[in-house]
């Protein structure tokens, strides 16, 4: 068979299990995003909350979740979710089954614990940056806290972070393979399942590179759009 | 905890749009305001003078609650803010829905201007009007451009702050004070952070103001200013009222050793 119809569509071509991997793969990184930038904001919240435990809790998050190897990470959510349900579940109906954790929930989950904690290092990071001047002009004007948090600090917190999420965003793309571990079938192992049908490391591996530097491409594109959208009103220095 | 408003007659509250009775402040072991009162009646224009750490500003951000003071009394528009301690022993305010209403006819005008840098200048004229007195936007934006027109900024309504020199921005944060429509002006040393060149244009828009009748209280070191403009001068020491009294007297002889020094120095 020639490079070509290696990848056609169909059953003998490998097009379609590669393209679903990919799927798969877009599919992870985007549901992991909004909950990963929601558990960073409560995390970076915390993290400046002027309640001492709650501070506490923010840091030993960010140690915590920062501190071991996603690949640990994603086992344990796996394996460790899957116990705790399975145990929570046989106590209310003893004969029960065994129920396994969706790896791809379980992915999403392990992901989005990681990208809470450096995302919510960023949006730390942005909260510390807002003028206090610009707050006290949004105070004093009478906005509410929700307005001023809306209409003044959000989108000011937006274009500080921009940069930080971008960088997060395209390694979670990456992050993504990680899954492919606990019988996901996302690209990588697609791509791997491909490898081994056929025997050409060397062509399948390339064209899961093309495929993952093709979504970078496409991310660092749209990010230049959004930073230059949230940079509005910003001297170039 | 509820919410204790006297509402005052309304003429009343027409005649001192402002109220404050022997404010206290302290930061920590810091006293810095020590009993100060002040009642700003329509149409007077107050001068607040005083050398650098003499709780100006801080005053000035007791009336509209960036600060809260420890003790006295407040009454904008004839309603009385009631504080608490909170379990930290702070001063907090009981009603914060009270305060936004408070803050809304108090328009502040600050040093470094704090223009939001993400919004147009029309934009930070409008951000008030429309999401805290919820007005119609038709009718926040024109009377957002009568104001940028009122400052000398039509041709500016569409730049960002930072393309604008500082006497602009002050002036396009007078702008967005006005579009408010406030019942008093509150100015925190509004020329200081100014080059000495642009200082002009912010005052005349000042002088204008006053000619208007508007109620204003102005921090400042501009001593023309203060005498030729204001209805009432206040000269602060270490927290208290070392002097006061009308410029046209203040300025010709003066009671406090101090005060007179402090005008010396600063004309
Ligand atoms: N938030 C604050 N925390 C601690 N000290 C403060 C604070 N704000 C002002 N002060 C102190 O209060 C004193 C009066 O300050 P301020 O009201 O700014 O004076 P002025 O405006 O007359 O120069 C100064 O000693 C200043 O250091
Ligand atoms: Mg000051």
């Amino acid at each position: 068979m020639d490079n070509l119809s290696l990848l056609a569509f169909g059953s003998d071509g490998w097009g379609d299990e590669l393209l679903s991997g990919l799927l798969v793969t877009i599919q992870l990184a985007a549901t992991t995003l909004p909950l990963g930038l929601l558990i960073g904001f409560a995390v970076a919240g915390a993290s400046l909350s002027s309640h001492p435990w709650l501070r506490r809790f923010g840091r030993g998050y960010t140690t915590a979740a920062r501190g071991i190897p996603e690949l640990l990470t994603l086992f344990l959510v796996y394996n460790g979710i899957a116990m705790l349900l399975n145990a929570v579940w046989r106590w209310l109906d003893p004969e029960a089954g065994f129920v396994e954790l969706s790896p791809f929930i379980a992915g999403v989950i392990a992901l989005s614990v990681v990208f809470g904690a450096f995302s919510g290092e960023v949006l730390r990071g942005a909260f510390q940056a807002l003028d206090r001047g610009q707050i006290e002009a949004g105070q004093a004007i009478g906005l509410s806290r929700w307005d001023l948090f809306r209409f003044i600090k959000l989108p000011q917190i937006w274009r500080f972070a921009l940069p930080g999420l971008g960088n997060l965003w395209v390694n979670l793309i990456k992050d993504t393979a990680l899954v492919s571990i606990i019988a996901l079938n996302d690209l990588l192992r697609m791509t791997n399942i491909a490898v081994g049908a056929t025997k050409k490391p060397f062509t399948f591996f390339l064209i899961a590179c093309a495929a993952y530097w093709l979504l970078s491409i496409l991310s660092e594109m749209v990010l230049a759009r959004l930073e230059e959208r949230a940079n509005r009103g910003v001297r170039r220095a | 905890m509820n919410t204790q408003v006297i509402e005052k007659n309304s003429s009343q509250a027409l005649e001192a749009p402002l109220i404050a009775r022997d404010i206290h402040k302290s930061f920590g072991e810091l006293e810095v305001l020590k009993g100060i009162s002040l009642t700003s009646r329509q149409h007077d224009v107050t001068a607040i003078l005083g050398s650098s750490g003499s709780g100006k500003s801080t005053f000035l951000r007791c009336l509209n609650l960036l600060e809260v003071p420890d003790a006295g009394e407040l009454i904008v528009h004839g309603q009385q803010v009631r504080f608490k301690h909170n379990r930290l022993g702070e001063a907090v305010p009981e009603d914060e829905k009270l305060v936004e209403r408070i803050r809304a006819r108090l328009g502040m005008v600050f040093q470094q201007f704090n223009l939001w840098s993400h919004m147009t200048v029309l934009e930070n004229c409008m951000v008030g009007p429309l999401r805290v007195l919820k007005q119609p936007r038709a009718e926040v934006e024109a009377r957002a451009r009568y104001y940028l027109n009122k400052v000398g900024l039509d041709n500016r309504v569409d730049h960002y702050p930072s393309h604008l020199s500082g006497g602009q921005q002050q002036r396009a944060a007078i702008a967005r004070a006005l579009t408010m429509e406030p019942d008093v002006m509150l100015f925190d040393e509004p020329t200081s952070a100014l080059d000495p060149e642009l200082v002009g244009e912010v005052l005349l828009v000042m002088r204008k103001l006053a000619e208007e009748g508007r109620t204003m209280i102005v921090v400042t070191h501009e001593m023309a200013f203060a005498r030729e403009v204001s209805s009432h001068v206040m000269f602060l020491h270490q927290g208290l009222v070392e002097e006061e009294g009308a410029p046209e007297q203040l300025f010709r002889q003066q009671e406090s050793e101090r005060f007179r020094q402090f005008l010396s120095t600063n004309f």
